[in-house]
């Protein structure tokens, strides 16, 4: 118990980091480690394919691809936020916090944890024989992104 | 688990409220991306805790898995169009994108 929450206020507080940073190297990084956080209660939650998902792709690809776009784009500090949004902040988390434990006190008692139906097979088994469609547009999402990037920088002609 | 799932549900309401506070708050596009990237680690921490509670952990571990993948091709698309718009305005600030209009 004490463990799982922990591991949530690490999530939490990783992810306040990263909008509250002033660098955004900083910023991308505690991303990074709130990912990694995620990907230990997944695994925690017997989930370890997402939890390898999470930590090597979200921790690990769009980190890098956070960093090169700051790198690229060279703008620390060019952008001024404002002052004001990082003083309120705290006491709209607080008066969130306090809502969100109200609601879920509320749910605790009303709503009843229906018993569902439990998994038949592996993991290999679900993925590949239950959501085989999902792959087909997984494909497609890949592709779709593939060909946007391509799209975006491609070269102008000469006589553009 | 099953006794402490409003847990889960609970911060990860909480972290939809911080990448939601980001998106109204903040004028950096790639601080903006942040918070939208914290937006989908809400939802998928949700979409496996109901999988969790409901005792069909792979059937949601697949779902995350495909939404990890169209998060990855969306950040992909999105920060090729982040580094489009900084070689048109020379910034990241979301205020200048207001000249596109009419």
């Amino acid at each position: 118990m004490i463990l799982q929450i922990a591991l949530l206020s690490g999530l939490v507080l990783f992810s306040i980091l990263a909008i509250l940073s002033k660098d955004l190297l900083r910023s991308a990084i505690s991303l990074a480690i709130a990912s990694l956080f995620l990907g230990i209660i997944f695994f925690r939650m017997k989930a370890p394919y997402a939890g390898v998902f999470e930590i090597s792709v979200v921790a690990g690809l769009i980190t890098v691809l956070f960093i090169l776009t700051i790198a690229l784009t060279k703008a620390e500090g060019d952008v001024r936020e404002s002052n004001l949004a990082k003083i309120v902040f705290p006491l709209f988390f607080v008066v969130f916090i306090i809502i969100d434990v109200l609601v879920m006190k509320g749910l605790i008692q009303k709503i009843p944890t229906l018993p569902g139906s439990a998994d038949q097979g592996t993991f290999g088994d679900v993925l590949w024989k239950q959501r085989t469609f999902d792959l087909v547009g997984q494909l497609a999402v890949i592709l779709a992104g593939v060909f946007s990037v391509l799209a975006l920088f491609r070269k102008r002609d000469k006589d553009e | 688990m099953n006794s402490t799932w409003f847990m889960y549900l609970g911060f990860s309401a909480v972290l939809l409220f911080v990448g939601i506070y980001c998106l109204l708050t903040m004028r950096n596009l790639i601080k903006l991306f942040i918070g939208i990237e914290i937006i989908s680690k809400a939802v998928s921490l949700a979409l496996l805790t109901s999988g969790v509670v409901r005792n069909n952990v792979l059937l949601a571990q697949s779902l995350v898995i495909t939404f990890i993948v169209v998060e990855v091709s969306l950040v992909a698309t999105a920060l090729a169009i982040i580094i489009n718009i900084y070689r048109h305005t020379k910034s990241l600030d979301v205020r200048k994108l207001t000249k596109l209009k009419g």
